[in-house]
């Protein structure tokens, strides 16, 4: 008997140790992640970063065309993708609840949730760039909207879920249709938790490379034009990063370093608005 | 289905069909579609010496044969009730008995519940509210329901009350609007308590005030019935009275049904109650006397096991 349980406290303190483990690890690696991140490109921030252009090779500059592309690009993603990831996690939370369609929609839509963005890109890059013959911003935020739509059905769907039965049915029961008592007491009751979908998508969103790189390509220039290929921070890290020129490189880490720091920002804010939720769970 | 007035209700009658008797003792494996006589055949219910039907002159809601099926299971068999004017149903029976079903078809919100059918008729106000012409939003405004738990919307106190006015342009302006919700309020008995915080959140209020504003929301839209599933049971003894008197004050403008588990509650508020039981009315009549001289052995073991 007190074998079996020294083996047990064994097995126990083997499994804890692995875990344990295996969580340093991974801590470890963000960390490392992390501190070279800052390390290489904080000696880069500065002013001109916001208010330059990309230089050519060699010469001095800073990101704004970039900075100004994938807000402008994340934005207009998301005007696109939000109403339709909204409306269909309505569906699925409201309407469509226990429907057939429903659960395939969410098969779906997890596949699609989980799809390398590289595919997103390729299927964008025939489907607009090829027909349109070139590179576009346009493009670029169609893309962004197809990895954005996932995220947000999902956020969407979990919280309106969330939303008590009891005040649906209350507002049925006073003779409300189902899109008034969406409208007006559903969407109010969960528009903290629908915000924070939106942060987490935007989130998400605005550190894509690949499927800008086939889409909005990329613009040494100020480019306001949608119609045309525009710059945006993931591509501009990606082809400085792979240069041989020190200055691009510094631009790079400080590019990189910009974008996680605004992801991180926007993760803190999605988390300490769940958190207030009631029933405040983390995801 | 049957027409308004060819059936004999359920209605203060002595008999239940030996066959009745035993499908609800012996746990209703009887599938309630085949309990349903065919069109044209006798009914044999109804042949076995049945008690003259003490049918109800000038009901508000009249049912007949009224079932209901979730996902081919049956919820309620062949109920046939009227349901008096002005005056407070209790619905009693052990749990799972199908109250909340029966109080859900007579505002049609079994329609919200996949999967589940409602067949036979009810008439309320001699129309038939089951056909595909009934506009449910309407229909719900004549027959309110609040619920167990208080469920007040995420809104203010206002907004609350204001919500079924707005939602069926009761109120021409906003001052009309501002009379009806201090109307309802009073009505609700929560006026004096609430009126100096009307736009702070409805789910500020203590359970017994959030039950009051759930009434007083649903008296805002003006309607004829109102229907209330265990109203009380989320309460302490204290705002229990207050609801229970409320409902007292309420039967002179609206006919009331009402779920309750306790039966000293349906004896103070009632004057008609229901015993169900496995899905099937087995009696109903004046309170006084389903307490006192109940004529169903059901009934009598129901409620003496209760109080005794
Ligand atoms: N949404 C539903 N889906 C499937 N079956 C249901 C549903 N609601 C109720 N039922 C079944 O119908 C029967 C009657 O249920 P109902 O809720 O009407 O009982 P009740 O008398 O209100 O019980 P309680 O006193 O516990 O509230 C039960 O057997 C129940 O399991
Ligand atoms: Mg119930």
């Amino acid at each position: 008997m007190t074998r079996r349980r020294q083996v047990r406290k064994l097995g126990n303190a083997v499994a804890l140790g692995l875990s344990l483990l295996a969580t340093l690890i991974g801590l470890a690696c963000l960390g490392a992640i992390l501190w070279t991140l800052v390390a290489r490109g904080i000696s880069g921030l500065s002013v001109q970063l916001f208010t330059q252009m990309t230089p050519p090779p060699g010469g001095t500059g800073g990101l704004l065309n970039a900075i100004y592309g994938s807000l402008v690009m994340s934005v207009l993603g998301m005007f696109i993708g939000a109403p339709i990831g909204i409306l269909a996690g309505t569906y699925l939370a409201e309407y469509g609840r226990d429907a057939r369609l429903s659960s395939v929609i969410r098969f779906v839509n997890d596949v699609l949730l989980s799809a390398p963005s590289i595919i997103v890109g390729l299927f964008v890059y025939e489907v607009l760039v090829v027909r349109m013959g070139h590179f576009s911003a346009i493009a670029g935020a169609v893309a962004l909207a197809i990895i954005a739509i996932p995220v947000m059905v999902r956020t969407t769907e979990d919280m309106l879920r969330l939303v008590p039965q009891g005040m649906k049915d209350a507002s049925t029961a006073l003779g409300a249709y189902p899109w008034r008592t969406i409208t007006s007491i559903v969407y109010p009751a969960a528009r903290s938790g629908i915000v924070t979908g939106l942060l987490l998508a935007v989130a998400r969103v605005s550190g894509e490379t690949a499927p800008l790189l086939f889409t909005a390509l990329n613009n040494q220039f100020w480019s306001k034009d949608l119609n045309a290929p525009m710059a945006n921070l993931p591509v501009v890290i990606f082809q400085f990063a792979l240069s041989p020129y020190k200055d691009w490189q510094q631009l790079a880490w400080s590019g990189a370093l910009l974008i996680t720091l605004a992801i991180l920002l926007l993760s803190v804010i999605a988390r300490l608005i769940i958190s207030a939720l009631p029933g405040g769970r983390s995801q | 289905m049957s027409t308004p007035g060819d059936g004999i209700p359920v209605q203060d009658t002595a008999f239940v069909s030996e066959q009745k008797r035993r499908a609800a003792e012996g746990g209703l494996n009887l599938k309630p579609s085949s309990r349903m006589p065919a069109p044209g055949s006798p009914e044999p219910r109804r042949a076995v010496g049945a008690a003259p039907a003490a049918r109800i002159e000038d009901a508000v809601f009249s049912c007949r044969d009224v079932s209901v099926l979730y996902a081919d299971k049956p919820g309620l068999s062949n109920v046939s009730i009227d349901i008096a004017r002005q005056q407070v149903l209790a619905v009693i029976g052990p749990s799972g008995c199908g109250k909340s079903t029966f109080l859900r078809c007579l505002n049609r919100m079994n329609d919200t519940i996949a999967g589940a059918r409602v067949t036979g008729s009810i008439l309320l106000e001699g129309r038939d509210i089951l056909g595909k012409e009934q506009d449910v939003a309407q229909l719900r405004a004549q027959v309110g329901m609040v619920f167990q738990k208080p469920n007040p919307f995420p809104k203010s106190i206002f907004e609350n009350v204001a919500y079924g006015p707005r939602i069926h342009g009761l109120a021409r302006g906003s001052a009309d609007l501002d009379d009806i919700v201090c109307a309802s309020l009073r009505r609700a008995g929560l006026w004096n308590e609430v009126k100096d915080r009307l736009s702070r959140p409805g789910t500020s209020l203590s359970g017994g005030q959030q039950q009051r504003l759930c009434i007083a929301r649903t008296i805002a839209v003006q309607p004829e019935v109102i229907l209330m599933d265990e109203p009380c049971s989320a309460l302490d003894p204290v705002a229990t009275a207050r609801i229970e008197d409320l409902i007292d004050e309420l039967r002179a403008s609206y006919t009331i049904v009402i779920v309750t588990h306790s039966m000293q509650q349906a004896a103070r508020v009632s004057q008609r109650t229901a015993y169900f039981h496995l899905g099937e009315l087995i009696e109903v009549g004046e309170t006084n006397r389903v307490f006192t001289n109940p004529r169903q052995k059901l009934t009598e073991d129901y409620i003496s096991g209760r109080f005794g």
